[in-house]
């Protein structure tokens, strides 16, 4: 039982994230149905799993969501910006539940009053809700679905309704393949119907295909179903109770239902549905997609385009009354993606859910496999067989083979942004009522991907980095306005690969970092002497200091106790560098650079001293080896080196970690040029080049502790533990007077 | 089910009409076993047995569907023998009705 909870919290997971992106997708103008039907999909099943689970509280919230969800979806409702706001609202607080469910404590039940009393507000009285703006009406536009009397020229020729029956249903019902799957069976529903009353069957079978082409779990067969009974469209309801999530179901009572309460199209459409008696195609599924059938239908037969041409039969045509069994190709393409789309069951299919720890075993092994190559290609190397002979090649082809598996574990193990950008929506609604500011989220590269690893602990900085963009960065709209900018704030999230690493900018349109504060602040305090000379990048730098803070009254919002430099100091335990650029009334961008796996890298292989360092690869530009001529004093023991017309600051690995005291002649030793934060480029001196190497990152702070200056070890393949070099820590640590002095501004920078 | 099954010619005269018995329960997990030996004969006359039919599900009878329409584009003879009650009474519920030449299913 446990493990189906944790199943279906982790459903409900992907199911929230599915209803704020789809919420947030029709907030920005998308107005497909598909997205209306994903977004009732995920509160339904959530609903359906909660029920499952016996939780009350989050099956009543979700009922009364799904409810105004299925007036939108009907289109009884129009999905304006108030009405989205609700929506937003109430996800959050479906949210909430769903946590509170999986983790104990308790929602605040005035939230969830209020949510379910908005909620109520919309479906008890869609017609207030629609305040006859214009704008509303033509939202509602795209959610009816007017533009389809094209589709049918001969609707004058359809026959009249029929007479009215007392509790005539006529039900449409295509399973998904998810039905079939959750062992549910269409035989015992109909059956069931049958038992209501009298009951007539028609299959629609023109989406079965050729046994070739047949997956025999699939699902293919429709029904339309009439039904006359004494019972209630509750009752026949009822029956497909355990289903809903996994079919497209329409029930329609034939009784009493007049064409003057409703719209015109509808009316007309159900008398085309009707007089096809069996089911044009898509028939079954649910109103809305019923009538993006019909539009494709006018699409087919007005367009001019091959496919058109070459369909064998009119598959649309209202008249098609006996259903052929050969398979319609044309048809069938055109419906496979809506159909991927509609059944996320599908989706679900393709993926598997793979315990973490397993991938962690697997990726620890190939880390231990391509020690083993490098161990192997030293011990060819040592045994003086020739590069060429068939050893080394087959060698070659092992070390190939090793990068290909690595390089498969890490995919498995990487994950889009997404799952972390798309908590921020909300983390920005809550901010900006909590501070009274308007602000627009904009999120880009929610595709790129990095190490699960690295996404989960990427979630807590990035959320303090968003609150802080707010409630620091941005101004009150009132101010904006005065400054000649728009009222409401702009947060720009984004997410980029770049050279092997991801980058992460978190920019706002805000007033950017009030430096002479921030400085006065710092010499409040003592971070820094009151005469310190700092250049602007510095000061922007101090915010990270422990200690600091700008807030002169500690904020519900940023001022939890968490600084940036905690901030700091997370991303810096993830391999990863932070830096800042502001400009004053224009906004700030924080960069995060985060490497895209925590477990290799490549790097070149170095010798300093009699120690061997392990340089990444991505931080190194060119190696070069210093002529005696090029290098230059430079006030006290700090060295220059020339470099196509410019001089670039010449660190001594060796004296920066403490291997050496004295000076070492830089023409016997070779210099890196790296870039560090910010674009500064440095020259780094070491001993000699050893190569270039694929290494495992083991890390330094779990089996050891943090030492300045290095980021973490790896095996070589002699079995010896080697450093691995971090070079902004070592340029900073140079820039600032050396490592070992423990300086604040070091560590900040 | 009022008309006699004729056999094709063709499978007469090569002899090669082959034969498939339905199993007892034809529900979810029978489908792919089902789809699975029905492709193995594909190709020549097959005359499928439903005299053990107790139970019938949906799946299968998507299966029996792409059948008949394949072994009916394979110009292929396709007959459905001896089916049960409960057979019946499945594809009369599901409103799909097997002519006994199956290759030319009609919509009930």
């Amino acid at each position: 039982m446990d493990a189906l909870r944790q199943i279906f919290f982790q459903e409900c997971e992907e199911q929230l994230a599915e209803l704020e992106t789809g919420l947030l997708e029709i907030q920005s103008g998308g107005s497909d149905p598909e997205i209306v039907n994903a977004v009732f999909r995920a509160v339904h099943s959530i609903k359906g799993g909660a029920g499952a689970f016996a939780l009350e509280d989050l099956v009543r919230f979700a009922h009364v969501f799904e409810t105004v969800l299925d007036e939108v979806r009907k289109g009884k409702l129009a999905a304006s910006e108030h009405v989205l706001a609700i929506m937003l609202r109430a996800a959050d607080v479906l949210a909430d539940l769903v946590r509170v469910a999986r983790d104990g404590g308790s929602v605040d039940d005035a939230r969830i009053g209020t949510a379910t009393d908005e909620l109520a507000s919309l479906s008890g009285a869609p017609a207030a809700a629609h305040g006859g703006a214009s704008e509303t009406e033509a939202e509602e536009e795209d959610f009816a679905f007017t533009p389809v009397a094209v589709a049918f020229p001969a609707f004058d020729e359809v026959a009249t309704e029929p007479e009215p029956a007392v509790n005539e249903f006529t039900i449409t019902f295509k399973p998904h393949a998810s039905l079939y799957s959750s062992a549910n069976e269409p035989v015992v529903l109909l059956r069931e119907l049958e038992r209501l009353g009298e009951m007539s069957v028609a299959c629609d079978v023109t989406e079965v295909p050729l046994l070739t082409d047949l997956d025999a779990e699939g699902s293919y067969l429709a029904w339309t179903i009439t039904l006359k009974t004494t019972h209630c469209e509750d009752d026949v309801r009822g029956i497909f109770e355990f289903v809903d999530g996994d079919c497209d179901l329409t029930i329609e009572g034939t009784a009493g239902v007049s064409a003057a309460g409703e719209d015109e199209i509808e009316a007309l459409l159900r008398r085309i549905r009707e007089e096809a008696e069996a089911p044009v195609e898509d028939a079954a599924s649910e109103t809305i997609a019923v009538e993006t059938a019909v539009i494709e239908a006018a699409a087919d037969e007005f367009s001019s385009t091959d496919e058109a041409v070459a369909a064998p039969a009119p598959v649309h045509d209202a008249k098609l009354a006996i259903v052929p069994a050969e398979p319609l190709p044309a048809a069938q393409k055109a419906e496979a993606p809506k159909a991927d789309k509609a059944a996320s069951g599908e989706a679900a299919q393709q993926t598997i859910r793979v315990d973490l720890d397993r991938v962690d075993r697997l990726m620890n092994l190939v880390g231990e496999l391509v020690i083993n190559q490098a161990m192997l290609s030293q011990r060819l190397a040592e045994a003086g067989l020739s590069r060429s002979s068939d050893f080394a090649t087959g060698l070659d082809e092992f070390e190939q083979l090793t990068r290909d598996i690595q390089e498969g574990v890490m995919a498995i193990r990487a994950q889009p942004v997404k799952s972390v950008f798309q908590r921020m929506p909300r983390l920005v609604r809550e901010v900006a009522a909590a501070t009274g500011k308007k602000v627009r989220l904009v999120t880009e590269g929610e595709g790129t991907e990095v190490d699960k690893t690295v996404i989960e602990r990427l979630a807590d900085p990035l959320t303090h980095m968003i609150r802080n963009a707010i409630d620091h960065g941005l101004e009150k709209p009132e101010v904006r306005a005065a400054n000649g900018k728009r009222e409401e704030g702009l947060v720009r999230l984004s997410a980029t690969h770049r050279s092997g690493r991801i980058v992460i900018d978190i920019a706002d349109d805000g007033a950017g970092i009030n430096r002479p504060r921030v400085r006065a602040i710092a010499e409040d305090k003592g971070l820094i002497p009151a005469n310190a000379q700092l250049t602007d990048e510095e000061i922007d730098n101090l915010i990270f200091l422990p200690g600091f803070s700008t807030a002169s009254t500690i904020s519900d919002i940023s001022g939890r106790g968490v600084g940036m430099d905690v901030v700091k100091r997370s991303i810096q335990a993830l391999g990863g560098r932070v830096s800042i650029s502001s400009r004053p009334g224009e906004g700030s961008t924080f960069t995060l650079s985060l490497p895209l796996t925590l477990a290799v890298l490549y790097g070149m292989v170095v010798t300093v001293g009699d120690q061997t360092l392990v340089v990444p690869l991505t931080s190194i530009i060119e190696t070069l080896k210093p002529k005696p001529g090029d290098v230059h004093g430079f006030g006290g023991d700090s060295r220059v080196i020339a470099l196509r017309n410019n001089f670039v600051p010449l660190i001594d690995v060796g004296r920066e970690l403490g291997y050496r005291t004295q000076i070492v002649d830089p023409g016997a030793g070779v210099a890196l040029l790296v870039e560090s934060d910010g674009g500064a480029q440095s020259a780094l001196l070491v001993d000699a080049i050893q190569g270039q190497r694929q290494v495992v990152i083991k890390s330094l702070e779990e089996n050891y502790g943090r030492v300045p200056g290095i980021a973490a070890a790896t095996i070589l393949g002699d079995g010896r533990v080697a450093l691995i070099l971090d070079v902004d820590a070592v340029v900073a640590g140079a820039r600032n007077g050396g490592l070992a002095s423990d300086n604040l501004l070091a560590l900040a920078g | 089910m009022s008309r006699t099954g004729k056999s094709s010619k063709a499978g007469e005269r090569r002899g090669t009409r082959k034969k498939l018995q339905l199993p007892e329960v034809m529900d979810l997990t029978a489908a792919a076993p089902l789809a699975q030996s029905l492709l193995t004969r594909r190709g020549s006359d097959l005359s499928i047995d439903a005299s053990r039919v107790r139970r019938v599900g949906a799946q299968c009878l998507q299966v029996l569907l792409a059948a008949s329409a394949t072994w009916k584009a394979d110009g292929v003879n396709l007959a459905l023998e001896k089916p049960t009650e409960e057979f019946l009474a499945g594809t009369r519920l599901l409103g799909i009705s097997f002519d006994q030449d199956m290759t030319r299913p009609e919509s009930a």
